[in-house]
């Protein structure tokens, strides 16, 4: 009954307030929003592999190797491995092995070329939590030739999803369907819609220790500790790879460790991999656990810019409000009871925020999905924990945000405040100062964030790579032509509209790498001297179709037959090779590990530095070598008609083939590698906007309080000569000072932070002065309007009304 | 100094239509002590808001100092106002965040005196209000007839030729306000022109010359002297 009343009051005097009630309302709701749809997204992020069941026990093995100058962390392990540590160690009840792979399948007459394809040991089935529909798991990866697919490839083959015992056509070889499975969830690390039967793979019968090629997981026993595994590492590769070394190398283990090099393994929990492992070989793109910390802070700063407006409105409302509680005293109310009304109206508030922010958030979320390239669903397990959440977020933003004026509005003395003692109330709120100097902080902060993530897009976006990838068609595996590759480029190259063609699968943007051992003389294995370039078979063409720059010696040409020995290296590989002057420099390959044979390659050209990994590394060294790859035709075209060229070669590939005829652009291939990157840049600036359109809706409420508040004043001054600028910066005056003192709080913090952040790229931005002084500007500028409008307002309001209202 | 013809003034709200001034005509001069009574809600604070230039007649004539005011903008009676015309209002509206000496400076900044000019204007005129020392008070911590002391050194600080007083007398007991009726008396003597509403018969009588507004129109005069 009693409670009842409090919340009539509470209605009555939110409903009395209107502009307050809805500055209130709306600024927490749009925090509560964005606060709501981050949570999603880190929950999301954090969930990453939790829906296997065993999730906890399940270890990816990974390998780690330096050589020289070189060091690779690889996310892909030898081919015996995942067997051998299952029969050595008791601790490993199972263990798989995952190769990514493509293919093309035959669908009626069409033929589809997969990307999700992967080789998978028939474990795969008891590691994994891969629920099957149709088929046995203990079984379906048994045999050679076997093929798991999902739900929606099934239907997208067959119409149907019980089609165990039908066959795909899948690179000319006939697939039996064992299996249909769920699809794979999105929150998986890998996502596959075929799984073949390793055992189809001869290669992964291979007991080569000195390689890496498969991702391999393994499952530990119950109660088993993974450390001791990790601990026996050393000495299990030692066993295992030690006669390989010796054979392939020439080095024993303990000769190759003295060198300085190292060929280590070690452990990465299952659910760490989205977040934590960014290393060669990963079967997917993952995140890192950096927009992890922060998008939840970014969520926070949102969350509290908009409890400081719901606080500050409040307390600067408290003078307003002053004589509503002397009366209320003097009439005989308890402090207690006061406390009880004002926190129930903050709690109206946050209660009526949170349904609209639960509303909006649904609503947004598609959008949001787009924007962070997520499937994100609001579901009954989403308010599992949503709604718990949202009820806590009533209570405590509720109590905080109300706690400050309901203990300080019911403290007021009945005498003071019908004397007018504290109708000055607004000017005293230091509090209520240092509050807005945080918000906007952190609103300059975000500000200088947000450009400077923006700039290093940029700056990613138009750098100069080293080749050109604007107007360059790529058509991929040509390979399929076999031996009429060559004369698919040559008939290619005749088209108008054409001005170049090079046939190699190692293209800056795409994912074929190889690599090898040289030397700088014919003897013996030298770890100091050697490099372990990126070694790519290129044609005579390639450095003129991709636009890179030669700055020594000459290019690959066809007519010159000892070019099969040339090599053209890049300006790193001179740089780690040492050679001041490389062109006629002799490099060296073993081919055998007594070094009894050797390659001699010559140095014709060295090619200017171009990027071919993520600008977050730096370039390695690249040695080219003449050779026949043919694992896409890249083109440069010159043309404005590109439909109708592309058309052209399609018609000749089609002459040569039966294959799908596919391709890609070589500055979309460039600009996927950066997707995450580029999204990451948009969730920020979004977010960011918000968090400053909160904080000005906050300033917004707040300037209009004091003017209110100086109504009087302003009055006064105005009937003793006082114009509207004076007026306007008078009113102004107060808050500008509070922004720059925000300014100088945040510029060198901002700096700081986000100078660490651009250190994880090889290639950056620099933090100029100027993006300092823009975002404190910027900030100040949007202040200045918010604060004006009021001031304006005030300022042209007629003194006579103003004074009469006394 | 003041000469009003036909004056009037409307206010409209959503449903009536008040004539608050109707047709008004009346004459000041120079260095005169006017009391203007009259019912309340008959226009007397209209009409010194008007006089004060914080407002605009709808219509008829104003001629201040032989200056035609009455189609002045804002700006330019601004102007006008601020080194002619003091105010001295019945709640005294002195600012609550300026203390004593701040809030009698005021004008003079507003005017563009010199801060060292402004030390030596305000000085002699809280002394002469014998509030010299709470010149550092606020003015919550001073009684109601000094808070007027106050309000009257700020009117005078500029040295205004006309004094325009709304019931400067109506929140203090009767020895204050015989007191601010004293001051006011004592300005008018050295030249100041004054133009006062009062409710007071009593206050009246410190002055020249009365003028009764019955409706807004009708003026009775009532020569004291
Ligand atoms: N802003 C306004 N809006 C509408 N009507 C107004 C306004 N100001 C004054 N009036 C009306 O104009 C008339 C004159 O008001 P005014 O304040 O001049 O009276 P007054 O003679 O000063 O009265 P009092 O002795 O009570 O102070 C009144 O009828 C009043 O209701
Ligand atoms: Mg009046």
């Amino acid at each position: 009954m009693m409670f009842k009343n409090y919340i009539k009051t509470a209605w009555r005097s939110l409903k009395k307030n209107k502009a307050f009630t809805a500055i209130n309302v709306l600024g927490l709701a749009l925090g509560l929003t964005a606060c709501l749809l981050i949570v999603l997204y880190v929950v999301d992020e954090l969930s990453f592999d939790r829906y296997n069941t065993k999730a906890d026990r399940i270890y990816r093995v990974n390998e780690d190797l330096k050589l020289g100058n070189n060091t690779v962390n690889y996310a892909v392990a030898m081919p015996p491995l995942a067997q051998t540590l299952k029969t050595d160690f008791p601790d490993v009840e199972d263990a798989v092995r995952l190769k990514r792979t493509a293919s093309h399948v035959k669908k009626g007459t069409e033929n589809i070329l997969e990307y999700n394809i992967a080789f998978a040991d028939p474990s795969v089935f008891n590691v994994f939590t891969l629920p099957m529909i149709n088929g046995n798991p203990a079984t379906a990866l048994a045999e050679p030739n076997s093929v798991v697919i999902t739900e929606t490839t099934a239907k997208k083959y067959f119409n149907s999803i019980n089609v165990v015992g039908k066959t795909l056509l899948m690179d000319q070889a006939n697939c039996k369907v064992t299996g249909v499975i769920r699809d794979m969830p999105k929150t998986s690390h890998f996502n596959f819609d075929f799984l073949i039967s390793m055992s189809s793979w001869p290669d992964s019968k291979s007991d080569k220790w000195l390689r890496s090629d498969y991702n391999t997981y393994i499952l530990f026993r119950k109660g088993a500790d993974p450390k001791k595994l990790e601990a026996r590492f050393p000495q299990f590769l030692r066993k295992y790879s030690g006669s390989e070394m010796q054979t392939d190398l020439n080095l024993s283990v303990d000769e190759f460790e003295k060198g300085g090099s190292y060929f280590r393994m070690n452990l990465t929990p299952l659910t760490d991999i989205h977040l934590h492992a960014n290393r060669t070989g990963e079967l997917g793109s993952n995140s890192t656990m950096e927009y992890i910390y922060i998008f939840s802070a970014i969520a926070l700063f949102i969350l509290f810019i908009a409890c400081v407006n719901f606080m500050n409105l409040s307390t600067a409302r408290s003078s307003n409000r002053a004589r509503e509680v002397g009366v209320r005293k003097v009439l005989g109310s308890s402090r207690g009871s006061l406390i009880v009304q004002f926190l129930t109206e903050s709690m109206l508030v946050t209660l009526g925020a949170t349904l609209i922010a639960l509303a909006a958030a649904t609503l947004l979320l598609p959008a949001f999905n787009q924007l962070a390239g997520k499937e994100i669903l609001i579901n009954s397990h989403t308010y599992v924990w949503l709604l718990p959440v949202s009820l806590i977020i009533v209570l405590v933003i509720g109590f905080l945000a109300g706690s400050y004026p309901a203990f300080f509005l019911s403290a007021f003395q009945p005498v003071d405040v019908l004397k007018g003692k504290l109708a000055g109330g607004f000017k005293g709120g230091w509090l209520r100062s240092f509050l807005v100097v945080f918000q906007f902080a952190i609103s300059i902060f975000l500000i200088i964030g947000t450009l400077v993530i923006y700039n290093q897009l940029n700056y990613i976006q138009n750098k100069n790579l080293g080749y050109d990838r604007k107007q360059v068609l790529i058509v991929k595996k040509a390979f399929e032509l076999g031996k009429s590759a060559a004369a698919f480029k040559q008939q290619v190259k005749q088209l108008p509209g054409v001005a170049d063609a090079t046939l190699s699968g190692f293209l800056p943007t795409e994912q074929a790498r190889s690599t090898s051992i040289f030397n700088k003389d014919a003897g013996m294995l030298d770890q100091k001297n050697a490099i372990f370039p990126q070694t790519w078979a290129v044609d005579p063409d390639y450095i003129k179709t991709l636009g890179m720059k030669m700055t020594a010696g000459r290019n690959f040409s066809a007519q010159m037959s000892t070019d099969s020995s040339a090599v053209v290296i890049n300006e790193t590989a001179a740089k780690f090779l040492g050679f001041d002057n490389p062109v006629d420099k002799l490099l060296y390959q073993a081919l055998d590990g007594k070094h009894t044979k050797v390659k001699v390659y010559h140095i014709i050209g060295v090619v200017k530095d171009f990027h071919f990994n993520s600008l977050r590394e730096n370039i390695s060294p690249v040695i080219l070598r003449l050779g026949e790859d043919t694992g896409d035709l890249s083109i440069r075209v010159s043309t404005s008609n590109l439909p109708a060229l592309i058309a052209q070669i399609k018609q000749k590939w089609s002459g040569l083939s039966t294959s799908h005829f596919e391709y890609s652009f070589m500055d979309q291939d460039f600009d996927a590698t950066y997707r995450s990157e580029q999204r990451i840049g948009k969730i920020f600036i979004v977010f960011t906007t918000l968090a400053i359109l909160i904080a000005c809706l906050g300033l917004f409420g707040l300037a209009a309080y004091a003017a209110e508040q100086r109504t009087k004043e302003i009055g006064i001054r105005k009937v003793l000569g006082a114009n509207v600028t004076v007026i306007v910066s008078l009113l102004s005056k107060d808050f500008i000072k509070l922004i720059l003192i925000a300014i100088a709080i945040s510029s060198p913090l901002a700096w700081y932070l986000m100078h660490k952040w651009l250190q994880d790229f090889a290639y950056r931005v620099n933090i100029h002065w100027y993006t300092v002084a823009v975002a404190g500007m910027a900030a100040m500028l949007i202040a200045f309007i918010t604060i004006s409008f009021q001031s304006i307002k005030a300022a042209l309001a007629n003194p006579v009304k103003s004074l009469k209202s006394e | 100094m003041i000469k009003i013809t036909d004056l009037e003034k409307f206010y409209r709200t959503e449903e009536v239509e008040t004539i608050a001034l109707n047709k008004l005509t009346m004459e000041v001069r120079k260095g005169e002590f006017v009391a203007i009574m009259g019912p309340s809600g008959c226009g007397k604070s209209t009409l010194l808001n008007i006089l004060g230039m914080l407002d605009d007649p709808d219509a008829g004539s104003y001629v201040f100092n032989d200056i035609e005011v009455a189609h002045f903008n804002e700006r330019k009676r601004a102007d006008l106002r601020k080194h002619n015309i003091g105010f001295v209002f019945q709640s005294f509206n002195l600012i609550d965040e300026l203390t004593v000496f701040e809030n009698v400076e005021l004008p003079l900044i507003y005017t563009g005196v010199a801060a060292a000019d402004r030390v030596k204007r305000v000085e002699p005129v809280l002394d002469k209000m014998q509030i010299m020392h709470r010149r550092n008070h606020y003015p919550q911590q001073l009684s109601g007839g000094q808070q007027q002391r106050v309000a009257i050194a700020r009117a005078v600080v500029n040295n205004p030729k006309l004094i325009l007083a709304d019931e400067p007398t109506g929140n203090l007991d009767s020895s204050n306000g015989n007191d601010v009726m004293e001051l006011l008396t004592d300005l008018n003597e050295q030249g100041t022109t004054i133009i006062m509403v009062t409710h007071s018969e009593h206050d009246a009588r410190y002055s020249h010359r009365i003028i009764r507004l019955l409706d807004g129109h009708t003026v009775m005069e009532n020569i004291m002297i």
